[in-house]
């Protein structure tokens, strides 16, 4: 009598356990997602828990090399979703990390600009006719003009060689960037791959740039305080819009354009590993992210483009040259090193 | 067992001393180990602003030397474009002097004389390499006035001096000083009158100019210096420091909250330690201070910090608890001694009291009381002692009482013979005994002979006198052994325990009855009274004290009908049939 009583109450102890063991594979499935800060705030996070009934846990990275770290983590660490640039997806895709993305089940994408809907033309999301991933937000590397100095906006990226600006230009301390946009000035088609003639070219155009600027900056800040300080005319808006709110903020009366001959920008998508092992679950995270709402929410936050918005008339006309990898990024990044330090053109 | 009074006692009173002598050892550490580790920081912020002076004394320094190099009367000439002998010789001359300055400060990487013209151009420049000066010239001369050192020195008065914020030096070709933490030092190089001409721009070496400021700190202390965005510029750990340059960025106010208000309120200065805030400053003592950094902006300031270990800081305070806890130790077994011995002081005398109330509830003994003691024990034994004195005294009367009653429950108050009631009980006892030895028992029911008439005539005083006398007559008559009872009236009752032979018996009656017969002498008058005796006999005439005393009494009743005055032994009916009337 004892016997079973004890025996039925271990089956008791059992069942309960076993129903605490199930519940997060039962009723909480746990979604692992590897994002940059501001894109997946708690309480957007919250939201998506509560519409799937799902666990999120959100990694945050700071870098590109941080992030392609994560991605290489051990198995019971990997990530479901990630959000990387269209260089970076490109690179996984090559390394086989991510798995294809079915657009049926991404509704939301219907709801993006056209320009973000064709992405045949953004490069480094598809391959071999399968799509890796998707667009969510962007930014801009434009021109930021006080508009005092200027009677009318720049149209022209070559406007920060105009001896006019000597000493009133800032420039963003960048290889990649640097060497893309002045191949775009210069009308080189493919300003990611240059050849020897050209990246001569190019270097001696950046030596004479370097001639016509007051300095080079690194941090947002830095150029906001060199802007206000120098009355600088013109700058090289690397963190494009989030750069011209905090020029507004300090009191700077500035503009922005996108030049004529095209600007680059980066363009941050969200994408399934091939680890993942709940894909609807994982889609269904990359569906939300793209809902208008949230997007909405990024912008006013991060100061962000989102991908649904209408964009202004100056940018849907202008062209945006989506960043891609470069030839030779060690070739670029040493030169470029050389033509900080000063080398005269006769060197290069 | 339950523990008694003097056990719960002497643990209550022990605990008490324990936790005194505990609670006051523990506050003794911990207020001490405060104040060595407040102590600690005064000291600790005391160095880090003589090292923030030092530092800015031999910022002071390089500033002196930049401006002496820049007064040399050839500097303006070389700053500006030129060429010929007399220009190399000059060159030459200056490039001498500026190495020789390197050879003095070897935290000297660098020193250039940078002209206005053409984009910045490097005039003179010596670096050193791997501790020599090396001269650099043509083609390897760079264009520099891009480099805030240059443009922002050029927009200073003459006398003044730039100091650049602290970084990696990215610039190529700079041999020594390249990827290193420098500073740079510049002075604007004048003519006599007219515009800057070029600027003096002394390279230094941060961790040797660090390594000579904190040269007499003890090895243990770490250093910290922030520039004013709070990016840590030195760090015990190097891979936090110049985050700026990798793209990822660490700041002293994140790692130590406390820094925050050096960094957004203009605080001065702040300490903190591991004792306070475990989270922050786990296991070191730490200062900070907040230090202008640049003479041409006002607006910039690096903070230095300090840290030490906290374990050096509390070694005193660990031999103190030690000494501490021997001493809590002692002090907790004083305590126990000392509550064990007042415990049974207290008890002892209760102990005492507890054992007279037992033994008097118990035996009504006397036991000795603390009755002479002051205290509350003492008053208690007083009324104690009252109280028990007192219930003795109404323990006697009530017994007294008791056997009183217990008396007239069980006696004729008239004659004084017990009644009824203790006649019965009696003969059942007796009933007992006599069957367990088999022997005989004889009851006699005796009823006075026209005792009525006495009474009518001679009134009930009389008549009552006349009771008295028989009962007096009946148990003098009977023997020791023999119990005479009153059953009531004029009838008597009489057990005659251990009756040898029942034939003896009609003699016993007779005897009895003759003792009645005798005149008695009333108020002066002679009465003769007689009497009927019924006889029943145990076994013979029944087994129960009801069916002997009814036998008797109907034996009684036999000899009244049959002329009174006379004895006769019970019968049972069916014998009686058989025997004349």
């Amino acid at each position: 009598m004892r016997q079973t009583k004890r025996k039925n109450l271990l089956r008791c102890g059992l069942l309960v356990s076993f129903f605490f063991a199930m519940r997060p594979v039962l009723g909480l499935e746990t979604l692992r997602v590897l994002a940059w800060p501001g894109y997946a705030d708690p309480d957007v996070v919250a939201r998506f828990e509560q519409r799937y009934q799902a666990k999120v846990e959100v990694t945050y990275v700071d870098s590109d090399e941080v992030l392609w770290s994560r991605l290489h983590s051990p198995q019971d660490q990997r990530f479901d979703v990630v959000a990387a640039n269209t260089v970076e997806i490109a690179r996984y895709v090559a390394a086989g990390l991510l798995a294809p993305l079915d657009l049926a089940a991404l509704p939301n994408t219907r709801r993006q600009s056209p320009r973000f809907q064709a992405l045949a033309t953004i490069p480094g999301l598809v391959h071999d006719g399968r799509i890796y991933a998707v667009p969510y937000t962007y930014s801009t590397m434009g021109l930021i003009y006080d508009r005092r100095q200027f009677r009318t906006p720049p149209q022209s990226m070559n406007v920060l060689w105009n001896p006019r600006y000597r000493h009133k230009v800032l420039a963003f301390n960048s290889a990649a960037h640097n060497f893309s946009f002045t191949a775009l000035g210069l009308g080189i088609a493919h300003p990611f791959r240059l050849d020897r003639e050209q990246m001569k070219h190019v270097t001696r155009r950046l030596v004479a740039l370097r001639r016509n600027i007051l300095t080079y900056y690194t941090l947002p800040e830095e150029a906001t305080e060199l802007f206000m300080e120098h009355k600088v005319a013109l700058l090289f808006a690397n963190y494009g819009t989030q750069q011209l709110a905090q020029l507004r903020q300090a009191g700077a009366d500035v503009g922005y354009v996108l030049p004529r001959e095209g600007a680059l920008a980066w363009l941050d998508c969200w994408a399934m590993t091939r680890t993942a092992p709940r894909p609807a679950l994982a889609t269904a995270w990359i569906n939300y992210m793209l809902d208008p709402g949230v997007g909405a929410l990024l912008s006013r936050r991060q100061g962000l483009a989102n991908t649904q918005s209408h964009p202004s008339a100056q940018e849907s006309s202008a062209t945006i040259v989506w960043l891609a990898p470069v030839e030779d990024i060690a070739q670029r990044e040493s030169l470029w090193r050389r033509i900080v330090s000063g080398d005269r053109p006769e060197r290069f | 067992m339950r523990p008694g009074l003097a056990v719960k006692l002497a643990v209550l009173l022990a605990a008490i001393g324990i936790l005194a002598s505990g609670l006051t050892g523990f506050f003794a550490y911990t207020a001490n180990r405060s104040m060595l580790v407040e102590a600690a920081q005064r000291n600790l912020l005391t160095s880090t602003q003589l090292l923030n002076r030092r530092f800015a004394a031999a910022l002071t320094d390089i500033g002196d030397d930049s401006r002496l190099l820049a007064s040399l009367p050839i500097a303006p000439r070389l700053a500006a474009a030129g060429s010929g002998k007399e220009r190399q010789r000059e060159e030459n001359m200056l490039a001498q002097a500026f190495a020789a300055m390197m050879k003095i400060h070897p935290a000297y990487l660098q020193i250039r004389l940078i002209g206005a013209g053409q984009n910045g151009l490097e005039r003179v420049r010596v670096d050193s390499s791997a501790s020599r000066p090396i001269r650099v010239e043509g083609e390897q001369l760079q264009e520099k006035g891009h480099f805030p050192y240059v443009f922002e020195t050029l927009r200073l008065g003459p006398g003044r001096t730039y100091q650049s914020r602290i970084s990696i030096n990215r610039e190529n070709g700079t041999h020594s000083a390249q990827d290193k933490p420098i500073l740079r030092v510049a002075t604007p190089v004048y003519e006599a009158r007219g515009p800057a001409l070029g600027v003096l721009v002394i390279t230094v070496d941060l961790a040797s100019l660090l390594t000579t400021l904190k040269a007499d700190l003890p090895k243990n202390y770490g250093l910290y210096l922030a520039n004013k965005w709070g990016d840590f510029l030195i760090h015990p750990n190097p891979a936090l420091t110049f985050g700026f340059d990798k793209g990822r960025r660490f700041f002293m106010q994140d790692s130590f909250r406390a820094t925050r208000p050096l960094f957004d309120k203009g605080a001065r200065s702040t300490v903190l330690n591991g004792l306070d805030e475990p989270q922050q400053a786990a296991g070191l003592v730490l200062a900070f201070e907040r230090e202008p950094f640049s003479s041409s902006d006002p607006h910039h300031f690096v903070v230095l910090g300090l840290s030490q270990p906290l374990t050096g800081v509390l070694d005193g305070a660990e031999s103190l608890g030690r000494s501490i806890v021997r001493m809590v130790l002692a002090f907790s077994a004083l305590a126990i001694v000392l509550a064990v011995v007042f415990a049974r002081a207290i008890t002892h005398p209760l102990n005492m009291l507890a054992h007279a109330a037992t033994r008097f509830s118990s035996e009504r003994a006397m036991e000795a009381l603390p009755l002479k003691r002051m205290d509350e024990i003492g008053i208690l034994a007083r009324c104690f002692d009252r109280m028990r004195n007192q219930i003795q005294s109404h323990m006697a009367e009530l017994l007294e009482h008791q056997q009183e009653m217990a008396y007239l429950a069980h006696h004729d108050q008239l004659s004084g013979l017990p009644n009824r009631t203790l006649f019965f009980r009696q003969l059942e006892e007796s009933l007992h005994s006599a069957s367990r030895r088999q022997s005989l028992l004889a009851v006699l029911f005796v009823d006075l002979d026209c005792f009525k008439q006495v009474n009518d005539e001679f009134g009930h005083a009389m008549g009552d006198q006349v009771l008295h006398t028989v009962a007096r007559r009946l148990q003098h008559t009977v023997r020791a052994q023999d119990l005479v009872a009153r059953l009531g009236g004029d009838e008597f009752i009489i057990l005659l325990g251990d009756v040898s032979d029942d034939k003896d018996l009609p003699a016993i009656a007779n005897k009895i009855l003759d003792s009645l017969r005798e005149p008695m002498m009333l108020g002066g008058r002679s009465l003769s009274i007689g009497g009927s005796i019924g006889i029943s006999v145990f076994p013979r005439d029944g087994c129960t004290a009801e069916e002997l005393v009814q036998h008797a009494d109907q034996a009684m009743y036999e000899v009244k009908t049959s002329g009174r005055n006379a004895t006769r032994l019970y019968s049972p009916p069916e014998q009686r049939t058989g025997l004349p009337g």
